[in-house]
């Protein structure tokens, strides 16, 4: 956000302006202790407090220094080791938030632990859902169909592709985020939330097109390995695959359809041999 | 047995990269099964294994608190079975396809196993929460913390412990059952490499169901088509 432009976020109000862009060497070196950790987060997710000691341990490096006594850090560790979930990947963005925020109660300003709290809750919800449908139903499907791709090719390109593509945007959204939350505080709300993924729809139309492809270059293999009866066998496995999926659970249809197709494979070599 | 510790470390650290959520995304069966397949030094079966596990699981949208299996294991499981066993087997067309079914079926028991596992530790694991919070209400910041990264171990043993366990246990039950049972009529499973990944594909056609996005899937379709034709 620009230096001196008023706040209206969708979460919060606030009427002091954040502070200004520091350069992006001493950010660096000022987190770096907590970025390492942004990788474990959901380390130690439990029923519970899902990521709250995750979190916790994401602040600790900073605790000490903002807690103004022995028993303002335990109600701050209290706070940050409740219930706590964002989700993977902007995750980070959020506990950047907090720590701003924070950083900013500890140096005297008008923030409150139920501002911070009420905050980052808001936060989590509407990045959690945003990063796991680009991520979850977008990025990671198109990826591994370029991999399958080129898989059944024989090659290892696709897989290359696809750990380049995903971890960009993934070291984007976890070390970017955490900076953005870090520099922009509860601004984040107008100045990256906005921002997010615009590609959304174009990764969307990617991955619907290679889900094309991969399908026709499956047909193409069934073709020159055996001819109709392979074509005959892949489409019946592709519907029913397809209608499975909508009335199991993933796991059940993959093992119905899996071993139907060995069974299958395996009477039709028996009666071969008769 | 270097090759089992080596396979075992691999499971360790691809588990702490599925399930300490450093998600760099080589926990995914299609690499978790190529890297097995290195450290047995038969990368390309192992690719194959992986891969086709991948396949089977294409368009899994693992949202809304679905129970998706433990992949990474079961790629590592997959891979290392098949990069070893038809080789150490002799095993012709027919047996290496038998091969391929049941590594994969191994993978699926270990992917479940794995996905059961975990879910204990999500009932159990609030005990370091509770732990964390009554040493940093006495201030002691750093071993709360240090709590938090100790579970990172406890992932890598769960890894390095399962995928021992599974590979040894595969490898018997395989190497006994596939020269014992096989022959002429197990010759079919040699197309499964052909045939598994339409079950991906079914998957995929049915995350791309609206209508744009079916339009995109048909175009995708007819254009490999298209270009076929045209290559002769």
């Amino acid at each position: 956000m620009e230096q001196g432009r008023t706040q209206t976020g969708v979460w919060v109000e606030a009427e002091d302006a954040p502070p200004a862009r520091r350069p992006r060497g001493a950010v660096l070196k000022r987190h770096w202790n907590a970025v390492w950790r942004l990788f474990f987060i959901q380390s130690s997710r439990n029923e519970r407090t899902m990521d709250g000691l995750g979190l916790f341990a994401i602040l600790s490096p900073f605790l000490s220094k903002w807690a103004r006594s022995r028993e303002d850090g335990a109600a701050l560790a209290r706070r940050y080791l409740g219930y706590f979930n964002a989700g993977l990947y902007l995750s980070s963005a959020v506990a950047g938030v907090i720590v701003n925020m924070e950083e900013r109660r500890a140096r005297g300003e008008p923030v409150t632990p139920e501002r911070i709290d009420r905050t980052a809750a808001a936060l989590s919800s509407v990045l959690a859902a945003r990063a796991n449908y680009f991520f979850d139903a977008l990025l990671i499907p198109l990826g591994l169909t370029i991999a399958s791709i080129f898989a059944i090719r024989s090659s290892y390109v696709g897989l290359v592709i696809f750990l380049a593509v995903y971890n960009y945007y993934h070291f984007q959204s976890r070390i970017g985020g955490y900076y953005r939350g870090a520099e922009l505080g509860e601004g984040v709300g107008d100045a990256y939330v906005p921002r997010l993924f615009r590609e959304e729809r174009f990764v969307a139309g990617c991955a619907a097109f290679a889900s094309g492809v991969f399908a026709a270059l499956l047909f193409l293999k069934a073709r020159s390995a055996g001819g109709a009866g392979f074509i005959g066998g892949g489409a019946a496995l592709l519907a029913g695959s397809a209608v499975l999926r909508r009335r199991f659970s993933v796991v059940r249809s993959v093992v119905l359809v899996l071993f139907a197709t060995a069974l299958c494979l395996v009477i039709y070599g028996s009666v071969r041999l008769r | 047995m270097f090759s089992l510790i080596g396979l075992s470390l691999l499971g360790g650290a691809l588990a702490v990269d599925n399930r300490a959520s450093v998600r760099l995304m080589i926990s995914q069966p299609i690499c978790a099964g190529l890297l097995a397949g290195l450290v047995l030094g038969n990368p390309v079966d192992g690719f194959v294994a992986g891969a086709l596990l991948q396949m089977l699981f294409l368009g899994m949208v693992p949202v809304r608190g679905i129970a998706a299996p433990d992949l990474a294991l079961g790629g590592v499981t997959a891979g290392a079975l098949y990069a070893r066993l038809p080789g150490s087997l002799n095993a012709g067309a027919g047996e290496k396809g038998l091969i391929l079914f049941m590594s994969l079926a191994c993978a699926l028991v270990v992917g479940v196993a794995g996905r059961a596992l975990h879910r204990l530790w999500e009932r159990r694991s609030y005990a370091f929460t509770e732990s964390a919070l009554a040493l940093a209400e006495r201030g002691r910041f750093g071993p709360a913390s240090a709590l938090h990264f100790s579970t990172v171990l406890a992932h890598f043993a769960a890894g390095f412990v399962v995928t021992a366990a599974a590979y040894v246990a595969g490898a018997f039950v395989i190497s006994h059952l596939v020269p014992a049972v096989a022959g002429g009529w197990c010759e079919p499973l040699a197309s499964l490499p052909v045939l598994v990944p339409f079950i991906g594909a079914g998957a995929l056609l049915l995350l791309n169901l609206t209508r744009v996005r079916l339009f995109l899937f048909v175009a995708g379709f007819c254009a490999v088509f298209l270009v076929a034709f045209f290559r002769g």
